[in-house]
């Protein structure tokens, strides 16, 4: 086949599938949402349309897209109307990175992880627009929150994922053998394909970077609940408190870009977790030459490819349940402790991490001792941290008052400040009867 | 009120001036517990000063006293705190029952006692529930109102409504209980304590974010507590030894004994942790009046029309929200000259403006939903 063709054809296919399963996986998660927090609180949750409400996925995006366009008169108007565009821009943008299956990216850049992030940073804009242009004061202060929150959260979550780019300097596909490519060993990749790459090598297909980076899965995943405004980090449109943020003033599709890009963000945060810790599509028994083998080269790459999208998508649903899992059970932070935790905790213990990593790998000796011991340093760190959350995230202590400001720590009789009932009193209780 | 707000001050920090704001919270907002209305101003995040502004849920609540007779009473009072209806009930006729100088037959009593008491537990469950909800944790609510839905079933099944249940009477209690309600009763109870009430306990009281919003937030001294006349919860979450069931024993528990709960901690977090206490304790003396309900008769013969002697009276009980207390004032006709209702909403609500100076956003709910106001008690 003509090779132009066939980039043709592979780019229409991989973007006609990114864009789909961005709007599908928005809906379904919808659905999903629901179902799950139904689930742990003991309600039906969606019931009618379709067996066990599965239409719901279709209902839910269709009304919001027939719903009529309200604004206030007061808004900005450019800025109230640009703000989910430039919200949802980037959640499809950042889509066409995502490494489905070796032939189901869209884009496989070398630049994907520099790339994902500078697309995610990009989000906050249309949030802090939003609360600007709406002329609303909830609106304003859920605005103002998001960005104090997005933008304190994108360090820890880059920092996060710099000890996974820094395990694929030792493993990547180029620094194994007898000759190691020395242009680009010893530097790392981060390039999505290269990073699942390193992790399927041959020799140790089932080596995932969460088992050697927990604690980066941990940081990664926690800012990436902040990222994408998920309980605990809700601030910015906590119901409770702002209304609905910095969605207030919003209805109809103008909401529903936001709504579905935020489950877009979500899905992409998972998707990046996949590839960068979970092994992307990886699983232990698939490998390619053994499809090829069986059906031919081309059915045993179709079939391959669509085992390992399946893989993938799996690994990357597992993970997006436990967003939906942990909606449903946790409550929410408050401003200043959200700041005090991303600063104070999360980014020394990323950098600690980066550099007990970087120490680590460069010792020397055999690549195997040498990942071990970094391995079990950051599991241990990970317990350290998951054990000792309470006193290292200084969360427990925030709200503590000293001991010297409470005035009185005794119990205080009332009795003796109230009026005693008076003698004669009759049977019944309560004061005595004046005739 | 609102023309207390003074004008945005301006604040001076490193050369940069900065205007307040001031935020309308309420009255249509998702937490402020019905239709309050606080007018925040606030430098940034903080709060400068809080002006609550009631009112909305007026009904006129006391004139309609005094426009029926005295048996309607107590479908009106239903109203005021309408989550706990059954407690206010008996807070009316027991003003009554005083008026006239009778008491109600010993079952009649423990009947007040046990519906009372299950009512205190259906209302510190909407307490806590909500209080989850208000700090963002979603699942809470709907367990708790999982078991306040059986409560409210016990509810219908004895009075015929789950809500406003207009089941007490001058001199006793309309309906005793129907075939199979002990059981009933005893089966919630055993499961509440051992499976409800530990499953909400792990839900909230150890999570570091839990803790981390109510801890040290919204301390009340036990001096502030008394200055405001605080009562209820709030008052005992403080270190106010004060509970009208043991300090003035009325009806049953002049027989049964209350293990009052106090805590010293004097924050959100004292306070949810005394709710949760009472509804231990609720649960006990539940138990211990079922176990001694005497038989007899529910109700005293009276007329129709009541006609209590000319005189005044003031009855109070321990509602779920502190003292709910009637002043009444009988001239002999069919209806109260003046009834007079002391909301213990309305008086925990006067210490939230002190409470919530110098806090941030996040803690204005937090603190509101720790005193747990109800607003029609408040507004009357």
């Amino acid at each position: 086949m003509n090779p132009v063709l066939q980039n043709v054809i592979h780019f229409v296919i991989t973007f006609v599938f990114s864009m789909l399963f961005l709007m599908g996986s928005a809906s379904i998660l919808v659905y999903l949402e629901r179902k799950v927090q139904a689930y742990v609180q003991e309600r039906y949750g969606p019931y009618h349309y379709g067996p066990q409400g599965i239409l719901q996925a279709v209902i839910d995006p269709a009304k919001l897209l027939l719903k009529e366009d309200v604004r206030a008169t007061q808004t900005d108007n450019i800025i109230f109307r640009m703000a989910p565009v430039i919200f949802f821009a980037p959640v499809i943008t950042a889509f066409v990175v995502l490494p489905f299956s070796p032939y189901m990216t869209a884009g496989a850049l070398a630049t994907g992880i520099i790339y994902y992030v500078a697309l995610s940073s990009i989000d906050v804009i249309g949030v802090f627009m939003a609360g600007w242009g709406s002329n609303n004061k909830y609106a304003l202060i859920g605005g103002l929150r998001a960005g104090a929150q997005m933008i304190s959260y994108e360090l820890p979550l880059v920092l996060a994922l710099v000890g996974a780019i820094m395990l694929t300097s030792v493993l990547a596909p180029g620094c194994q053998g007898a000759n190691p490519d020395l242009s680009t060993c010893g530097v790392g990749s981060i390039s999505f394909t290269q990073i699942v790459a390193a992790q399927m090598r041959p020799e140790a297909p089932w080596l995932w970077f969460v088992l050697l980076q927990p604690l980066g899965l941990l940081i990664y995943y926690i800012c990436g609940l902040a990222e994408t405004n998920r309980t605990p980090f809700d601030l910015p449109e906590a119901e409770s408190e702002l209304v609905a943020g910095y969605l207030t003033e919003y209805s109809g599709l103008r909401w529903a870009m936001f709504f579905l890009g935020e489950y877009g963000n979500m899905t992409i945060v998972s998707a990046v977790a996949t590839a960068v810790f979970l092994g992307g599509w990886s699983l232990p028994g698939t490998a390619i030459g053994f499809w090829v083998g069986l059906l031919g080269s081309f059915w045993g790459q179709v079939v391959f490819n669509i085992i390992a999208v399946g893989a993938f998508i799996t690994k990357m649903y597992v993970l997006l349940l436990v967003f939906l899992w942990i909606r449903a059970t946790l409550p929410r932070l408050r401003a200043d402790q959200l700041m005090r935790f991303a600063w104070l905790f999360l980014i020394p213990l990323t950098l600690f991490n980066i550099l007990l990593t970087g120490v680590l790998l460069l010792l020397p000796l055999d690549l195997t001792p040498r990942l071990a011991i970094s391995a079990v340093a950051n599991w241990l760190l990970m317990f350290i941290v998951i054990f000792s959350f309470r006193r290292l995230s200084g969360l427990s202590s925030i709200g503590k008052i000293p001991g010297w400001a409470r005035r009185t720590g005794k119990v205080v009789d009332a009795t003796t400040a109230g009026t005693p009932p008076a003698k004669g009193a009759p049977e019944l209780a309560g004061g005595p009867v004046r005739r | 009120m609102a023309n207390d707000v003074s004008a945005p001050l301006t604040t001076e920090f490193a050369g940069l001036r900065s205007e307040e704001m001031i935020l309308n919270l309420g009255p249509q907002h998702p937490s402020t517990h019905g239709v309050l209305r606080l007018v925040l101003v606030l430098d940034g995040e903080t709060v400068i000063q809080c002006t609550p502004i009631i009112g909305y849920l007026h009904r006129g609540m006391e004139k309609i006293f005094e426009n029926r007779p005295y048996m309607a009473g107590p479908r009106y009072i239903d109203n005021a705190d309408y989550l706990s209806p059954m407690l206010n009930e008996t807070c009316y006729a027991g003003a009554v029952e005083q008026l006239m100088d009778i008491e109600p037959p010993r079952r009649a009593q423990y009947l007040r006692l046990i519906v009372g008491e299950l009512e205190r537990i259906a209302s510190h469950l909407v307490a806590v529930g909500t209080y989850g909800l208000d700090l963002g944790a979603s699942t809470p609510v709907l367990w708790c109102f999982r078991d306040r839905e059986q409560i409210l079933d016990m509810f219908e099944a004895v009075s015929g409504h789950r809500f406003t249940h207009n089941y007490m009477r001058v001199g006793g209690v309309l309906y005793d209980l129907p075939k199979g309600w002990i059981q009933t009763c005893e089966k919630f109870l055993d499961n509440f304590e051992k499976v409800s009430l530990p499953e909400l306990h792990e839900l909230l009281t150890g999570n570091e974010i839990f803790e981390a919003r109510t801890q040290g937030v919204g301390y009340i001294d036990p001096q502030q507590a008394l200055a405001y006349a605080l009562t209820g919860p709030v008052a005992r979450a403080s270190g106010v030894n004060f509970d009208l069931r043991v300090n003035r024993p009325y009806g049953a528990y002049r027989e049964i004994a209350v293990r009052t709960q106090i805590r010293q901690d004097g924050d959100c977090f004292g306070r949810y942790r005394v709710r949760m206490d009472e509804m231990a304790e609720s649960v006990r003396l539940c138990r211990v009046a079922l176990a001694n309900l005497p038989g007899g008769s529910i109700t005293t013969r009276s007329p129709i029309a009541l006609r209590p002697p000319r005189g005044e009276t003031y009855y109070a009980v321990e509602s779920a929200r502190g003292e709910e207390s009637i002043y009444m004032i009988s001239d002999g006709s069919e209806y109260p000259y003046r009834a007079k209702l002391r909301g213990p909403s309305f008086v925990n609500l006067q210490i939230l403006p002190e409470l919530l100076r110098g806090s941030k956003i996040g803690d204005v709910i937090a603190i509101l939903g720790s005193i747990d106001i109800v607003l029609g008690d408040v507004d009357r």
